[in-house]
């Protein structure tokens, strides 16, 4: 169990991170972590743990995602300003959240493949074999995701 | 059309010949300099610390694999033995007309949401709110994280709650923004849940 539990504590911020990114939805990023985190351990626990294997789990659940509940409330922050000091936390990660937004402005394959960069780890390499395509489109398209990011943060238009 | 090398430099993929190249070219080239650094400091803020919004999650326990308790060669035996008991006890159901249970299916439209609330200080806390009918409910800790959540079934609808976290202190979601007055001068947080 120490094992899983050592996987688990190395691999779940930036799982959790990708996740985020990819859905916009903390509460959906949060259920699907868990929900591959426990399947990981259900099903492949016996084989060596793969950081590649488990954002695979993660990106089926989300594609495949039939979750029901989705509660999507805006962040207003007039309404935040000076309440406690949770609330200055989240005004100080406002930016993390800008930037998160204009992920999901982008096409759900460049947010997917960003994302996959960003947080994973895995090299150009392993995130070719993991979404089934060439390593060399992967580099070219990630400069071009990178790119377009960039143009949502200054204009906002895509 | 070399501009990819940004992106393989930012994630240093690059090998030594390709890193003097890029090198090279950023020195020489004023624009790819500038989109080099323009895209770095894009990186920063996709690398900017999140970690610390990452939720609490619970693994199950993993457990070891069962263990054979047959010996191969008593496997046949065994499955022979249970085919026959099936069979008997599928005849006495028949010769007792004994009506197959129906199971009963009830369409729930409820869901069960999670409150949590970080309060390392707090001693105790509890939630109030519409599904409540304004009654205290006590929340539990999560370990020493403190962390305090508790998860109700709810249906679809719009519910405005607050949390208790010392006495007679009552405090809005910090995680919601959504909020109203209520009748004593004070604020309650809203969601609404959609099934």
């Amino acid at each position: 169990m120490n094992r899983f539990r050592e996987f688990y504590n190395d691999n779940k911020g930036r799982f959790f991170w990708y996740l985020l990114c990819r859905s916009g939805d903390y509460d959906l990023a949060a259920d699907t972590m868990q929900e591959s985190f426990a399947r990981y351990l259900e099903r492949y626990a016996q084989r060596e743990l793969s950081v590649s294997l488990l954002f695979t789990i993660g990106r089926n659940l989300l594609n495949d995602n039939s979750r029901k509940r989705r509660i999507i409330i805006p962040y207003d922050e007039n309404k935040h300003k000076g309440r406690s000091d949770e609330e200055s936390a989240y005004m100080e990660r406002e930016e993390s959240r800008r930037v998160m937004n204009a992920i999901q402005q982008l096409a759900p394959d460049e947010a997917d493949l960003l994302s996959l960069v960003v947080s994973s780890g895995l090299s150009y390499h392993q995130i070719a074999e993991l979404t089934g395509t060439s390593e060399g489109n992967i580099k070219v398209r990630i400069h071009r995701c990178r790119q377009k990011l960039k143009k949502i943060l200054h204009t906002g238009e895509t | 059309m070399k501009d990819y090398l940004i992106s393989m430099f930012i994630d240093n993929e690059l090998d030594l010949d390709e890193k003097i190249d890029f090198v090279q070219t950023v020195h020489n080239e004023q624009a790819f300099k500038n989109e080099a650094i323009d895209l770095l400091e894009q990186e920063k803020l996709l690398h900017a610390e999140i970690v610390h919004t990452t939720p609490l999650t619970s693994i199950p326990v993993e457990t070891e694999p069962t263990k054979r308790v047959f010996l191969p060669w008593l496997r046949p035996a065994v499955l022979f033995s249970a085919g026959i008991a099936l069979g008997i006890a599928l005849l006495l159901i028949q010769l007792r007309s004994i009506p197959s249970p129906t199971p009963i299916t009830v369409a729930s439209t409820e869901i069960p949401y999670r409150f949590v609330i970080y309060r390392p200080e707090a001693k105790q806390a509890a939630i109030i709110g519409t599904f409540t009918r304004w009654q205290t409910v006590a929340m539990k800790p999560i370990g020493n994280s403190g962390y305090w959540s508790l998860t109700l079934t709810l249906p679809e609808g719009e519910y405005q709650y607050s949390y208790l976290v010392e006495e007679g202190k009552q405090i809005t979601d910090p995680t919601v923004s959504e909020r109203v007055q209520d009748d004593f001068g004070g604020e309650n947080s809203l969601i609404t849940i959609k099934v």
